[in-house]
């Protein structure tokens, strides 16, 4: 991208060029030459004679052109950065590249030199401009681009960059086949995203499907790209914003909402569950055991019973009228020791006493022992 | 003289120069070109870069882009063949391979740009109106665009260039379809909500109805294991009743009714009427009444 000539660099005086005097008469011997003085002395009278047109003329002119040529190649010399690769240009047509370090090609106006920068990664931003994290610059959405139509008639809103960088391999390619690369970039890259998008339902984008629509979208992008012999990597694809647009994404947070009560209802149903099957079990639990303690409790008592029994009747047996007679008198005893008695006798005293119930005393009369 | 003569060579020197900077020409990396003599073509076009001669002042050059151009289109609202409305947003890249009928057609890249914008514009109309929504969004858009590239190149022959691509980067609906999409969205998702919420409230009734089933289950079971162990409680005190009364069925019914008098008589709440002809009173009317009397009186 740099069209710089060799003119550049220090011109014709600079640094890295042979000294002119160097091949002059006066030329220094080797290693320790002539003192200082003796030398600006010698060189100004050769100058003088020059500048007057002294018999040396002629040849003074021709060692000035031959001076004037040897800067003239020198300027061929130029520098490629680490991060770039020169191409070298004879009369406008490319013969090869060249790696960073010192390098030469014929100089200005045969030859030039084109030095892109190949190790820069560029950004290419769709859907939104800025956005710099570090310095907090406000993103700003371009709806334009970031809206797009899903597989299934939907629109999402997604944001996205493209990292990029001329590939080293091919870095002729992207200089001299493409016209204008970055707005090449931008238009294939949205290009690609909308046809990676169509192919793809909404929830499946908004959810599970990230990653595939990033590798999808880079591949086709670098297919589009190479089909134009563009000279770019793409390196990275990434979503940076993928949402429902602004005008639904509240009936797309209820659907999470809706799940979250769904799940909290299911929760609260199981916690219920929790609760009462447990205690209906301790219930059943108990009320086995109480069966179980009244058939032990009957069983218990019967044979308690049954075995009083069978003692009385051992004695009974022996002689039955006695045993039967006291019982009886025994029993009435204590019947009647606790109850209101009243005897009488209708065969004795005629029909003169009618039975009347007096059935108000009968009534008090418990009533009176009762509180008594 | 002597500078007469230097003063004489400087300017020939100065006339060759010009001349042969007139007389050479450089064709970039980039470019491609063409000779012109008065007008005519002087030669094939130039393809390859480097430097060329020409005839001074009478030939002269122009040269071409042989770059991949790009030319962005105006957005355009087409029907597709289900009658829905998209508004279609492409761009086209294309190189000139013939420079010399591109030079006669259509001189430049501006003019070629204005010819191409109406050749893609009415191919993406008439490709797309055969298609369906549904294609130009999902199932077939490379291949569509494949087909509005064929389209162009077809009827671009005569400018001398070729389409290397035509890419739709943009295939929405119109703004007021767009709403209609919103709207659309907007009940499917209030519709997921419900039906998530109806799903949720149906679990908690199935979660917490099984609970309570289990709970009735569990007491009715209960309760009949809790039946039977009575049961056999009641039976194992029957067997062992019947066992020992079963002896002597009399002397029982005696036993056990005097057990039932005193617990039924007990308390102060009975008034008994005696008459004294009971066995029990048998002694008030007479002290030496026996059992065998009494019983005949019976």
């Amino acid at each position: 991208m740099n069209w710089s000539n060799q003119s550049g660099g220090g011109g014709p005086w600079g640094p890295r060029k042979p000294n002119p005097w160097g091949s002059g008469p006066t030329g220094g011997g080797n290693g320790q030459g002539p003192d200082m003085e003796d030398v600006v002395r010698r060189s100004q009278d050769w100058l003088r004679g020059l500048l007057s047109g002294g018999p040396f003329g002629g040849r003074g002119l021709s060692i000035v052109g031959l001076g004037v040529v040897v800067l003239w190649l020198g300027s061929g010399l130029y520098t490629v950065r680490p991060d770039e690769v020169g191409l070298n240009l004879i009369f406008g047509r490319y013969v090869g590249s060249t790696q960073p370090g010192l390098n030469y090609n014929l100089p200005y106006p045969i030859g030039s030199v084109i030095r892109p920068s190949v190790t820069t990664v560029n950004t290419t931003e769709v859907g939104f401009r800025g956005g710099d994290g570090a310095r907090r610059i406000a993103v700003r959405d371009v709806p334009e681009e970031s809206l797009m139509l899903t597989g299934d008639e939907n629109i999402v809103d997604i944001d996205f960059a493209v990292q990029w960088q001329v590939d080293p391999a091919r870095a002729a390619d992207f200089v001299f086949n493409i016209q204008e690369p970055e707005t090449s970039i931008k238009a294939v890259a949205e290009s690609a995203m909308r046809e990676v998008i169509g192919r793809r339902n909404i929830q499946a984008i908004l959810t599970t499907e990230r990653g595939p629509v990033e590798a999808d979208v880079k591949q086709l992008m670098q297919d589009v790209l190479n089909s134009y012999g563009a000279g770019v990597s793409i390196r990275l694809v990434q979503l940076q914003k993928v949402d429902p647009p602004a005008q639904v994404i509240d009936a797309f947070r209820d659907v999470q909402a809706a799940r979250q009560d769904q799940d909290r209802a299911r929760n609260e149903a199981e916690t219920y569950a929790s609760k009462v099957v447990p205690e209906a079990r301790g219930e059943a639990a108990r009320i086995q055991q109480e069966a179980e303690a009244y058939r032990e409790r009957v069983v218990a008592e019967a044979t308690g019973q049954a075995s009083r029994f069978n003692q009385i009747y051992v004695e009974y047996k022996k002689s039955p009228e006695i045993i039967r007679e006291r019982m009886f008198l025994e029993t009435m005893e204590r019947v009647l020791a606790g109850t209101d008695k009243m005897i009488i006798d209708q065969n004795g005293m005629g029909q003169g006493v009618v039975p009347y119930l007096p059935l108000n005393e009968l009534q008090k009369k418990p009533q009176a022992g009762a509180v008594k | 003289m002597n500078s007469t003569i230097r003063f004489v060579g400087g300017i020939a020197l100065l006339v060759v120069l010009v001349v042969f900077m007139s007389a050479t020409f450089v064709v970039q990396q980039t470019e491609q070109a063409l000779v012109f003599r008065f007008g005519s073509v002087a030669r094939p076009p130039i393809e390859n870069p480097g430097i060329y001669f020409k005839v001074p002042f009478i030939e002269n050059v122009v040269t071409i882009d042989k770059r991949i151009l790009d030319l962005e289109l105006p957005q355009q609202e087409v029907i597709a063949a289900d009658q829905k409305r998209l508004v279609v947003d492409a761009f086209t890249r294309y190189r000139i391979t013939d420079p010399l009928r591109f030079y006669q057609s259509v001189n430049s890249v501006a003019g070629a740009n204005l010819r191409l914008t109406s050749i893609v514009n009415s191919a993406v109309r008439t490709i797309l109106a055969d298609a369906s929504l549904s294609a130009v969004v999902r199932t077939d858009r490379s291949g569509l665009m494949q087909r509005i590239r064929d389209d162009v190149n077809r009827q671009a022959q005569g400018l001398g260039i070729k389409v290397v691509d035509v890419r739709l980067r943009r295939a929405d609906l119109p703004e007021q379809n767009s709403q209609a999409v919103f709207q659309r969205m907007q009940t499917e998702r209030q519709r997921e909500a419900a039906d998530i919420r109806a799903q949720g409230s149906q679990f908690s009734q199935t979660i917490k109805a099984k609970a309570d089933r289990d709970v009735v289950v569990l007491r009715a079971e209960a309760t009949r294991t809790s039946e039977q162990v009575r049961g056999e409680g009641d039976a194992q005190k029957n067997s062992i009743l019947a066992d020992s009364y079963g002896r002597d069925p009399d002397f029982f019914g005696f036993y056990r009714s005097m057990q039932a008098y005193e617990s039924s008589f007990k308390s102060s709440d009975t008034r008994m009427l005696l008459s004294p002809d009971s066995e029990f009173l048998r002694y008030f009317r007479d002290p030496f009444a026996t059992k065998q009397t009494i019983e005949v009186v019976e």
